[in-house]
């Protein structure tokens, strides 16, 4: 469309207006007006429809001329002007000779113009259908793309979940192992406290009474004497106390007595560590203090330590944090654990914990060979050991990991220069349940 | 979408014969080039045709003045009713001012007409036109053969669409001038809302419809 006013001139993709001038040539009408004069007229022209000669041909005489003005039609319009000049005595001539020339044009004008709308509107579908196509290839490119994608992120997906899988399988695993172990040491624990609770009280009884064994025998030595002269008696009594080395028993007993009551109280406080420690008794989270824990945790390894253990606590206050205590306590044996088995002799461990507000820190230091570089990013993986096979299932990190993970924390290990490992445990005190 | 140049005086008007394949489009161009006075009508231009069948369209051609001076080129196309004719169909519809839409009558073609009118419709969003607003008129052709859907049933689909639909044989000429007629009429009715031809051109409605619908006596 024009700017003018009260113009509208489309651009159609087929069949747009045409001029005379636009459809047929100089070589499709000059052998036409040529030919008229070699045919004997004077001057032959082609006009359009605004007079304006377009095409012509003369002779160069100068007659008395007549002319024979035919119009040529193009789609039921008049488009331009055939005139034919020459002698008027030649009229009949002139007049078929203008016709002829006019048919011609108008065969050449309709054969023309249906060549050109043929061209038009084959190159018009052509072009579309080619932008169609291009657009299909659009399209079918963007969702191929977007399909490979998805095949590539799938497999990604699949190893990503494989992997989770994996991990939770080992970690439910893990815990049932934890439990049933927490069953047993719980029914072990109940087991141990009936008998141990009547031998603890019975020791203290025999403890009484053997007091006053000790006090009769104590009584008859010191009696018999001076009983009437019966030295005989006496000395047999004399003997039969030396045969039985009274004296050195009556020196041991109490020590006996003693000792075994001590025994009998360690058992007591194994048994109540290790029921602490599995949790038999405790079900769901609730916020627990991580110094007592990691405490406990210690308790039930005192016996896997080896002689000449160094342990140092540097605790610092904690607020209590919600969690399953089993599954801490769980992290803290594997961790120690770890640096138990890493060295045998002057083992030395340190353990510290600090609040800075936001989170709970919790460290464990020890002094055996470190961890090298190169499996440094590998030691959490699931199965991954360094142990000989059967000896190390390689999940004691990688539990430790998964329940650190859990609360939104995280597990870190360092090793310093002077040598060893430290774990580094981070946990968000404000953590949503 | 008339195309007007007031300084030309000049408009163009395109009328398209749309319908599925085989319904008469090209017969009813070639009726009214034979029944039709010689004057003010160009000839039926034919593009070529594979097997007797289009397959880019036909082209009628009219010429008329108003009393003002006003030239009028009316354009007459038929598209290629084949399917696969899709881009033609979409080209030769672009900028059209008027539709007649060639129907099959026999009853086995009931659902190619469906499919040709919702094709139709499709087309003219696609080059940007309303099915509602665009001057449409329908042709049931081939009234004179068996197993056609009667005249009752059609009128009674049609009627409540407002869209005037004619009867016709085109083959013997019944109907085709008719279904032409109606078209100028609602395409003159739809120009003259916009361009006054009667007030400004002094050009009337049965004179508009009268010089292109003349019937060759």
């Amino acid at each position: 469309m024009t700017g003018k006013d009260n113009r509208q001139t489309f651009s159609y993709v087929v069949g747009a207006e045409r001029r005379l001038a636009d459809i047929i040539a100089e070589e499709d009408v000059m052998p036409l007006v040529k030919g008229a004069i070699r045919a004997g007229a004077a001057r032959a022209a082609l006009t359009d429809d605004n007079d304006n000669v377009l095409w012509s041909a003369s002779n160069g005489t100068v007659t008395d001329a007549h002319d024979i003005i035919l119009p040529l039609y193009l789609e039921g319009e008049v488009v331009g002007k055939l005139s034919v000049s020459g002698d008027r005595k030649n009229e009949g001539n002139l007049k078929g000779l203008a016709e002829l020339i006019q048919n011609a044009l108008k065969i050449s004008l309709a054969s023309k113009l249906k060549r050109m709308l043929t061209t038009e509107i084959h190159s018009t579908v052509i072009n579309q259908s080619y932008e169609e196509l291009v657009e299909v290839n659009r399209k079918l490119s963007a969702s191929e793309s977007s399909y490979r994608n998805l095949a590539e992120s799938l497999e990604v997906k699949v190893e990503e979940r494989t992997e989770e899988l994996k991990k939770a399988l080992s970690r439910l695993l893990q815990q049932e192992k934890m439990a049933s172990i927490g069953q047993l040491a719980a029914g072990v624990a109940h087991e141990i406290n009936n008998p141990l609770g009547f031998i603890y009280s019975n020791l203290q009884t025999m403890d009484k009474y053997v007091t006053r064994f000790m006090a009769m025998l104590d009584y008859y030595r010191s009696a018999i004497p001076e009983a009437a002269g019966k030295s005989e008696l006496m000395e047999s009594c004399r003997r039969k106390w030396e045969e039985l080395k009274l004296d050195t028993i009556r020196a041991d007993v109490f020590e006996l007595i003693k000792q075994s009551v001590e025994g009998a109280h360690r058992v007591k406080k194994i048994v109540s560590d290790l029921k602490d420690f599995s949790h038999v008794d405790a079900s769901g989270e609730y916020p627990v203090d991580l110094n007592a824990e990691i405490d406990k945790t210690l308790n039930v390894l005192t016996h896997e330590m080896p002689a000449g253990t160094e342990i140092a606590r540097n605790y610092g206050p904690l607020p209590g944090f919600v969690c399953k205590p089993a599954l801490v306590c769980q992290v803290f044996l594997n961790l120690l654990l770890n640096a138990v088995q890493a060295r045998r002799k002057d083992l030395r461990l340190v353990v510290a914990t600090m609040h800075d507000g936001e989170n709970i820190r919790l460290s464990f230091a020890d002094n055996g060979p470190g961890i090298p570089d190169e499996i440094k990013n590998r030691i959490f993986e699931p199965f991954y050991t360094t142990r000989d096979v059967g000896s190390g299932t390689g999940m004691g990190l990688t539990v430790a990991y998964d329940i650190i993970s859990a609360y939104g924390g995280t597990i870190e290990v360092d090793c310093p220069e002077e040598g060893g490992a430290v774990f580094t445990i981070t946990l968000p005190v404000k953590r949503i349940v | 979408m008339i195309e007007f140049d007031e300084l030309e005086q000049r408009m163009v008007l395109k009328l398209v014969y749309y319908g599925p394949a085989l319904s008469g489009k090209t017969t009813n161009l070639l009726q009214l080039h034979d029944l039709l006075v010689r004057e003010g009508r160009g000839d039926l231009m034919m593009l070529d045709t594979a097997d007797d069948r289009t397959i880019f369209f036909d082209l009628l051609p009219f010429f008329l003045k108003t009393p003002s001076g006003l030239k009028i080129k009316i354009k007459v196309y038929t598209v290629p009713g084949q399917v696969r004719h899709d881009a033609t169909r979409k080209a030769v519809l672009q900028r059209a001012d008027g539709i007649a839409f060639i129907a099959d009558s026999q009853l086995i073609e009931a659902s190619n007409n469906f499919e040709s009118f919702d094709n139709l419709e499709r087309n003219l969003a696609f080059v940007g036109l309303n099915i509602d607003k665009v001057p449409l008129v329908i042709q049931f052709n081939k009234r004179d053969l068996d197993n056609v859907i009667s005249e009752a049933e059609i009128r009674r689909t049609w009627e409540p669409t407002g869209i005037p639909v004619q009867m016709a044989t085109a083959l013997n000429g019944q109907g085709v001038i008719e279904t032409f007629a109606r078209l100028a009429e609602l395409t003159y009715d739809h120009i003259d809302r916009r361009y006054n031809l009667k007030n400004e051109h002094g050009l009337e409605r049965d004179v508009f419809v009268g010089k292109l619908a003349a019937r060759e006596k």
